[in-house]
């Protein structure tokens, strides 16, 4: 009974780490740029015993492209394509974003919501406006005429399925994910940005509800196993009463 | 073999079946887990369960992940760990590395006829198990699969388990053991009176 007992434990805590990640997808579906995560298990097996129940061995961000909505913000940009934007926050510490969501700060500086500045473009006091080309290409609007002020490069990773998610849509480079490196916008097969248009979270709430059903029936049932193990073991001591 | 021994072994049968079920239901979510089947059996000493998996697979569904592999038909994925033992799986959700090499969500490397197989960036493997490169549209490895097999990258085998027939194996095994456990007690009261009525003087 024991074994029947921590296998259909391991079950139960095994559905409620699913249920941890499917709730944390739910929870992000309006965040821009955010990417889901699906939690993976295996059989646990003792040497020599056959199976013993169930382990979970940790999510894989899904990576796949969000859909792209029209937002006309002042200077939203979304990838079209892999890659993600380099951020700088305020220690200089460099992040993996595919939140597109910036704004030109005072200092010329262009940052994101959370005051993450996007590495390598500063935009002169004096522009009126600022827009972003399929390519990369800032070009800025003066009083006295458009000029070019930079480039949005894009930092593509040999193994992005081994970034480490750090919240929000904010991603780290690993040892596993290899170094970035850096990749110019707007080539034929290449990543593309657009300008004026946001990538959505690519969670689907549907899915996100099926997925939450279906962890829940499993860890009921896994719940009943453990009922059933404990109802056993207590038939098991009345033989002693008869 | 005697009454009690027979019920004894009865019960230990229908634990076995227990543990079978709560294994089964433990692995629902289990990527490419064959459901265990429980097959009880007379032995000289009792009744006995083995535990052997099942034939059959578990069902697709579409992941849209490049290197979720699901293979149709017989076969498996060999896969090697950090410790050098090589086994096989059915669990297809391989991650890429930076060196091209895939691995499995529990860290093993996916195996091509006793190398690690390589996928160039940008690459993709089709139904045969080829793997095309993404510019030259050359095979640049293969991954092995039993003659009438294919393989079906963005795809996952789920596990074979159904829950329902596990929930009535769980309550088939606890009522079971509950009978055993009745004639177990039954014998024992019917030895109870023998021991001490039939010898009682009156």
């Amino acid at each position: 009974m024991d074994r029947a007992l921590f296998a259909a434990a391991s079950g139960m805590a095994a559905q409620q780490q699913n249920l941890d990640t499917i709730a944390d997808d739910l929870a992000n579906t309006d965040v821009a740029g955010f990417k889901g995560s699906v939690q993976r298990f295996a059989e646990l097996v003792a040497p020599g015993e056959g199976g013993v129940g169930t382990v979970a061995l940790g999510a894989h961000v899904l990576l796949g492209q969000g859909k792209l909505a029209k937002t006309g913000g002042p200077f939203d940009v979304a990838i079209d394509g892999p890659g993600f934007f380099a951020v700088l926050d305020a220690r200089g510490h460099r992040a993996y974003t595919r939140d597109g969501e910036f704004e030109r700060a005072a200092d010329g500086t262009v940052r994101n919501a959370q005051g993450f500045r996007l590495e390598g473009l500063h935009v002169p006091a004096n522009a009126l406006s600022v827009s972003v080309a399929e390519d990369g290409n800032v070009r800025a609007t003066f009083a006295d005429g458009t000029r070019s002020i930079g480039r949005v490069r894009i930092a593509e990773f040999p193994a992005p399925d081994h970034l480490r998610s750090v919240g929000g849509s904010l991603f780290e480079a690993t040892v596993r994910s290899g170094a970035p490196r850096d990749v110019l916008p707007g080539s034929e097969s290449g990543p593309k940005l657009r300008f004026g248009m946001l990538e959505r979270s690519n969670v689907a709430i549907i899915d996100a509800m099926m997925q939450i059903l279906a962890a829940q029936r499993a860890y009921e049932a896994n719940a009943k196993g453990v009922q059933a193990a404990d109802e056993m073991l207590r038939i098991a001591n009345n033989l002693q009463r008869g | 073999m005697d009454g009690i021994t027979w019920a004894g072994s009865a019960m230990v049968a229908a634990r076995t079946r227990l543990e079978i079920a709560t294994q089964n239901l433990a692995n629902v979510s289990t990527d490419g887990f064959a459901r265990i089947g429980a097959r009880g059996f007379l032995t000289p000493v009792g009744v006995a369960v083995d535990r052997r998996p099942v034939p059959g697979h578990g069902a697709l569904r579409r992941t849209g992940r490049d290197f979720d592999l699901a293979i149709v038909g017989p076969g498996g994925f060999s896969v090697r760990d950090a410790a050098g033992a090589v086994g096989t799986t059915r669990a297809g959700a391989f991650t890429r590395e930076a060196d091209g090499t895939l691995r499995d969500a529990a860290g093993r490397t996916l195996l091509a006829n006793g190398h690690a197989l390589r996928v160039p960036d940008g690459a993709r493997i089709d139904e045969r198990g080829d793997v095309i490169a993404a510019d030259t549209d050359a095979t640049v490895d293969r991954l092995p699969l039993p003659p009438g097999s294919s393989v079906h990258a963005g795809f996952l085998e789920g596990a074979s388990v159904d829950a329902i027939h596990e929930m009535v194996d769980v309550l088939c095994a606890e009522r079971s053991f509950e009978s055993a456990q009745k004639i177990v007690s039954a014998i024992d009261r019917t030895r109870e009176k023998s021991s001490s009525d039939v010898a009682r003087v009156k």
